[in-house]
C-alpha cells in the first residue's frame, strides 16, 4: 500500500518546516487536541481518521506503520518528514519535534 | 440495537467512575469529546469501544478495549489516568494537574 494515495484531509498553513501526517481517530480526545494544536500554530499538515475508512484499508495502513516504525499503532500517530514519528499527544514533545 | 444518546453515555461514565472509585476528566470540553466518542462507538459497533482505540473489526477482537478497558485500573494506578483520559485517579483530581497521553498497553505481550 502507498500511504500517499489515501484520502487525507489537507490543512493549509503558513508553517511547513516539516511534512506532518497524522493518523487519528474521530472519537479520540488526544487526536482532536493534536489536530487543534497544529491548526492553532498555523501549521500545514494532513490527517486521516482511520475509524471512518474500511476495515481492510485501515488494517493495511496499520501494518505499514507497524513495519516502518517498529511500533504498534496507537493514536494520534504522527509521521514527521516520512521518517520520524510521534505517538499520543504530549504537547512539549510535539513543540520540540516541530520546532515550535 | 437501540442507540444511546449523550446523557445515557454520561450516566454510564458516572456509574463506572463511582463503582471504581475514580473521577471523570475535569476538563469539560475534553470530557464531552470523550462522551461523544464513546456514544458514536456504541452506536456504530454496539458496544462502548474506548474512544482512543481503533476497532479491530469485531466485539471479540475489541473485548479488552470496551470501556472500562482491561488496562484502565493499571493505567490509573501508574499514570493517574486511563488511556483515553476519561477516568482519573482521586489523587490526580486532587492535584489539579491535567491527565496526559500515556502508552497503549493493548498490544503489549
Amino acid at each position: 500500500m502507498n500511504l500517499n494515495e489515501l484520502d487525507y484531509q489537507v490543512v493549509e498553513g503558513s508553517r511547513r518546516d516539516h511534512e506532518v501526517v497524522i493518523y487519528a481517530l474521530s472519537t479520540c480526545g488526544f487526536c482532536k487536541r493534536a489536530i487543534s494544536f497544529l491548526k492553532d500554530k498555523d501549521y500545514a499538515f494532513r490527517y486521516i481518521h482511520l475509524d471512518q475508512i474500511p476495515l481492510e484499508t485501515k488494517n493495511e495502513i496499520k501494518q505499514v506503520l507497524r513495519e516502518r516504525f517498529k511500533e504498534n499503532p496507537a493514536f494520534p500517530f504522527a509521521v514527521i518528514d516520512d521518517s520520524r514519528h510521534l505517538i499520543g499527544f504530549i504537547q512539549p514533545d510535539w513543540e520540540k519535534t516541530l520546532g515550535l | 440495537m437501540s442507540e444511546k444518546n449523550k446523557e445515557q453515555t454520561r450516566l454510564f461514565t458516572r456509574m463506572v467512575a463511582e463503582k471504581q472509585g475514580w473521577k471523570l476528566n475535569p476538563d469539560p470540553s475534553f470530557y464531552e469529546d470523550l462522551v461523544e466518542g464513546l456514544m458514536n462507538n456504541y452506536n456504530r459497533y454496539g458496544y462502548f469501544l474506548c474512544p482512543c482505540r481503533d476497532s479491530d473489526g469485531s466485539r471479540e477482537a475489541d473485548k479488552n478495549s470496551i470501556c472500562p478497558c482491561l488496562w484502565s485500573r493499571q493505567d490509573i494506578l501508574e499514570y493517574g489516568n486511563c488511556f483515553c483520559a476519561l477516568y482519573i485517579s482521586q489523587s490526580l483530581a486532587a492535584s489539579g494537574k491535567q491527565p496526559s497521553s500515556i502508552p497503549d498497553r493493548r498490544y503489549e505481550a
